[in-house]
Formats: C-alpha cells, sequence, structure tokens
C-alpha cells in the first residue's frame, strides 16, 4: 500500500508542482527575510508545500532547502496539517531555541522518519540573536540517512528558520558550504515595509 | 468461512468450537496467486532486513522470538519477528512469516503475555491464510477492473497483493484472529485475560485524546473491530478457561535496556494526552520509576503551560527524589526557571545536567544559557 500511496503522491506531486529558476543574487523571502545566493536554485511551489518556501538543488527528494519567514504565534510549519490522523506542529512565540527544534524534529518525523539532533549552539541568524542545529534524520519511506542543518531566530514573536537537508553520502557535502553562506547572508527586517 | 461464521452467529463464549492448527505450509507454486503474494513478502523483507529501523540487539530478538514460537508451536521455524523502532502501536503479519512488531507496541506492553496476545494474534492470521483470503476477496471485486485499467494485469496483481497484505485485514478476520490468538496464549501457558487488558489500556489512551479518539493517530485502530467490542470479547474468551501466566518481572527485565530509548520516541511524538495517559499507566504500575517520573514530566514542560510546568516540576523533582534519574530531568527544570526568571534555581539545575551530560548534543546551547543567567 505504501509503494501505491508513493507512485499516486508521486503522480499527483508531478502535475501538480510547479518549479521556477531562483536566480543568483539578493532574494526575498516573504516580507521580512531575504537572503544572497551565490548560484541559481530551483523552487517548488504545491499544495504539499508551504508554508516555507521549498528550494532544491539536486531535486526533490534528495535535498531541500526551507526557508521560514515570519511564521506567526499559532501556524503551522507544515502543509498539510488539520487532519487529526497525524500530530501539527505550530510555532509558539514564546518557544525557545530546544522547543523550536523539537518542533522541527516533530514535523519531519510526522511520517515516522527517525530525527536524531547532533547539536544545538547559539548562533546569529539574519542580524539576530539565535541558534544554529545539526541532525540526522532516517527517513521511513526509503531509509534514507539525510545530514541536516538549520539557523533560526524569534524576532517581534515570529519565527524565520532555515533548514537544509540531503543524503549524507555526496550530496550533503557537495551544497553545505553553499547553504552556510546563504544562512550568513540572511537579513531579517524588523517590520514589514 | 470457519472464523467468520463463528462470529456472525455469535460468540458462543461457553461453547468454543474445536480449533487445530494446520500443518506447516509448503512455499506455494510461483505461478499461484498465493506464490506471488509470498515472492513480494519476500523482497519487503529482504528490504526490512536492511532497514535502519530494524532492532538488531540478538538478546531482544531472540526472546521476542522464543515467544511467537512457544505460541507458533510446530509453524515456529517458519515465524520470523522483526522488531520495528516505530514509536506507534502496531504489528502486522504477512503470509510468508515475516511478521513485524513496533517499538510504539513494546513499550505499551505491560508483562510478556500482553505481547503474546498479540503476535498470538498475528500468528492466527498466518494460520488462517488471511492474506490469501484478503487477496481473493478484492479481486473478485469489482474494484479489480479499476488496476487492471491502472496497471495492466501483471501489475495489478502486484498493487492487490500489496494493498491485500499491508492495508488490512477485514473485521470477521480480525475477530476470527483474537479468537485463535487466545487460543495460542493458553496453550502456550500464558493467561489469557492479558489480551483483553492490551485493547483496555489502548482504549484509555485514545479517549484521552481531546477529540476522545475520534481520529486516532494508532494504525491498528483503522481495520480493527472496536476497541470496547475487543475488550469484551476478549474478557469473555479469557473468563472461559482463566489462569496462566504473565511473567511481568521476566518482561521488565528483558525490555529495561531499550525502554529508554522508547519513552523518548514516545514524548517526540507530541501527542501530550495520550502520553500522559501512557505514562501514568505505567507510574501507577510502578511508582518508584525515576525515569518515567521524568518522562512524563518532560511531556508536560513540552507542551508548555503554567500548569503544565507546575506538573512538570513535580514529576521531575520527584524522579530526583528517587535517585539515578536521566540527565534531562535537570534540564527541564533549569528550562522551566529560566522561563519563570527564577534564575539562581535555573543556574543551578542547568549546571547540574552540563555535570551529568557535558557532552549533551545542545550543551553549547545551555552553557549560552548560564553565561546569560550569570554567575
Amino acid at each position: 500500500m505504501r509503494q501505491l500511496t508513493m507512485i499516486l503522491s508521486m503522480l499527483a506531486l508531478a502535475g501538480c508542482v510547479a518549479m521556477a529558476k531562483v536566480e543568483k543574487g539578493e532574494r526575498a523571502i516573504g516580507d521580512r527575510l531575504a537572503v544572497k545566493i551565490e548560484g541559481a536554485w530551483n523552487q517548488l511551489d504545491g499544495p504539499e508545500l508551504g508554508p516555507a518556501q521549498t528550494w532544491t538543488m539536486e531535486g526533490l527528494p534528495i535535498d531541500q532547502l526551507l526557508l521560514y519567514s515570519g511564521v506567526k504565534d499559532g501556524d503551522l510549519v507544515h502543509a498539510s496539517g488539520g487532519d487529526g490522523k497525524r500530530k501539527d506542529f505550530a510555532f509558539k512565540a514564546n518557544m525557545q531555541a530546544d522547543e523550536i527544534v523539537g518542533m522541527f524534529e516533530g514535523m519531519l518525523t510526522r511520517d515516522g522518519s527517525s530525527f536524531k539532533l547532533t547539536r544545538l549552539e547559539p548562533s546569529s541568524f539574519g542580524g539576530l540573536s539565535g541558534f544554529h542545529f545539526e541532525y540526522t534524520l532516517i527517513r521511513k519511506v526509503d531509509n534514507v540517512v539525510l545530514t541536516g542543518v538549520g539557523w533560526g531566530a524569534v524576532s517581534k514573536g515570529e519565527l524565520f528558520a532555515m533548514l537544509y537537508m540531503a543524503p549524507r553520502l555526496a550530496f550533503f557535502a557537495r551544497h553545505a558550504a553553499d547553504v552556510e553562506r546563504i544562512a550568513m547572508s540572511a537579513k531579517i527586517r524588523q517590520s514589514a515595509q | 468461512m470457519f472464523c467468520g461464521a463463528l462470529f456472525t452467529t455469535g460468540l458462543r463464549a461457553q461453547h468454543p468450537q474445536p480449533w487445530n492448527a494446520p500443518a506447516r505450509f509448503a512455499r506455494p507454486d510461483l505461478d499461484s496467486d498465493e506464490g506471488g503474494l509470498w515472492a513480494l513478502m519476500d523482497r519487503q523483507e529482504r528490504r526490512l532486513r536492511r532497514s535502519p529501523f530494524v532492532i538488531r540487539d540478538h538478546s531482544l530478538n531472540n526472546y521476542v522470538q522464543d515467544i511467537a514460537c512457544r505460541l507458533g508451536g510446530k509453524h515456529c521455524p517458519d515465524i520470523r519477528v522483526h522488531l520495528v523502532r516505530t514509536p506507534l502501536f502496531n504489528a502486522s503479519m504477512a503470509p510468508n512469516g515475516m511478521m513485524q512488531v513496533w517499538t510504539g507496541l513494546m513499550l505499551r506492553m505491560e508483562n510478556e503475555a500482553q505481547l503474546a496476545a498479540v503476535l498470538g494474534h498475528e500468528i492466527a492470521h498466518y494460520l488462517e491464510r488471511h492474506t490469501l483470503e484478503r487477496l481473493r476477496d478484492i479481486k473478485s471485486a469489482s474494484a479489480f477492473a479499476t488496476f487492471v485499467g491502472l496497471f495492466g494485469a501483471a501489475g495489478a496483481i502486484g498493487q492487490l497483493a500489496t494493498l491485500a497484505a499491508t492495508f488490512g485485514f477485514s473485521r470477521d478476520q480480525e475477530r476470527a484472529a483474537d479468537r485463535i490468538g487466545v487460543l495460542l496464549m493458553r496453550k502456550a501457558g500464558y493467561d489469557p485475560a492479558e489480551a483483553a487488558k492490551v485493547w483496555g489500556n489502548l482504549l484509555a489512551e485514545s479517549k484521552a485524546r481531546p477529540d476522545g479518539g475520534g481520529a486516532s493517530t494508532l494504525p491498528m485502530f483503522a481495520t480493527h473491530p472496536g476497541a470496547e467490542e475487543r475488550n469484551e470479547t476478549l474478557a469473555t474468551l479469557a473468563a472461559e478457561q482463566p489462569g496462566g501466566t504473565t511473567n511481568a518481572t521476566t518482561w521488565r527485565e528483558r525490555v529495561r535496556p531499550f525502554r529508554s530509548d522508547w519513552l523518548r520516541e514516545e514524548i517526540k511524538l507530541g501527542q501530550y494526552e495520550e502520553s500522559v495517559s501512557l505514562f501514568t499507566r505505567m507510574i501507577e504500575s510502578t511508582p518508584r520509576d525515576a525515569e518515567l517520573l521524568a518522562a512524563r514530566g518532560e511531556v508536560h514542560r513540552r507542551h508548555g503551560g503554567d500548569r503544565q510546568f507546575d506538573l512538570a516540576v513535580a514529576d521531575f523533582r520527584a524522579a530526583e527524589q528517587i535517585g539515578h534519574e536521566p540527565p534531562e530531568v535537570h534540564r527541564g527544570l533549569g528550562m522551566i526557571y529560566r522561563r519563570r526568571g527564577a534564575s539562581r534555581e535555573a543556574r543551578a539545575s542547568l549546571k547540574h545536567y552540563l555535570e551529568l551530560a557535558p557532552q549533551a548534543p545542545d550543551a553549547p546551547m545551555i552553557r549560552s544559557y548560564l553565561e546569560e543567567l550569570g554567575q
């Protein structure tokens, strides 16, 4: 059944997911976050994606870069919530760093995948005091081991974050430095313009 | 079908019909639908063996396999139990003898007899060849034409086999498996009354949800008869011939080395009400278990809110008093005190955490909190 679901889901996705090229340069993510990229990425858009902008270099499901801009108190950090079958994960404005990471962990393991935090440390993100974390994710659907990295900060009760994950062998190392440069380039505006 | 008829004409709990296990199954001809089904499951099993989600500890695997063998009798050589690290209550049985038991189910078992109840139920599906029956039911239904259209004739058989094997048994098949499972338990010397307790506990957990269990996340609720019905049926069956062992002490000793991981996985699910219900039941059974108190405290802490923080502090402090508490107790206390502006208490707890777990992944973050709190 899982295979069938996957096939049907992939067919559905193939028809519904739009891909657009993200050119190098400074790119706005929502109203308050901007990042600078040195090479082109691909942005995906579809009903199963969001609220983060989903970018990929190699194509899904190989690697994905999730960019969250201004997630408000009570907002889910994943799409397809509210079916009651799987636990939903929402941001709360008073969350501390470990709780935000726990929220992302919950989001990434909704399908039964396994998450292991390997590092959580203070770090600036977007010019604000925030946090940086690293993790390993074993994807349930295909048993692939992914390495992941993330940054986050909360400004005026809104969450700004960036997560990147790719297969541990080859793909993560190929893009990790670019991803870190993107994170370091992030700027969070204090209010929407 | 024998078992279907048994239940469509009523439970007849006082005068159960005799049931004898079939002879060991020979590998079916590959050209037959059953042979195709086995081949498909063999492929799944090869994949499962390589999966990082499978628990490879020989001691635990042998222990569970031995229980399955006691229940399966002469079929023992054909039944292979795989323990799968997934924090939900589920077990499944494939027609080729591959059984999967998820760690969320293992965590919820109170004794060996309860696990035997689940394994016996799954073995009953195998002995009654329920998957094959299901495949033939689906093939004869009009939906088959749709599959042929979608996948072609050969592909349709494969898809239907997958559907039959993993999508679920009919409710009548589940009822039959319950009845045979109790017979197998009794024959193996286990107390069949424990079978009803499995479902009673699961029902209580499901009812703890804010929606009262209406949209349960438990996979086994999707196809199985209602938990209330099941609870009553199993209790009635057990009452026919009470007695037997539970092996509670052995069970606790054998799973203890793995329980911390299973508790952590449960906490991560973020299902507040169900986890509190589960951990409370476990604590009632062993009130002086610091690890369980710590787990419930962490669930309260992660949920957040003043009342939950109070409950978390109470559990963490109780765990601390008992001793040998996990280091996370002190992190939890420190984080709550920090949020409440109780700097001195926060500092003491976070320091204690780092003393106990200096290499913890979040140690750099905790050190930054300590700097922020000052000396």
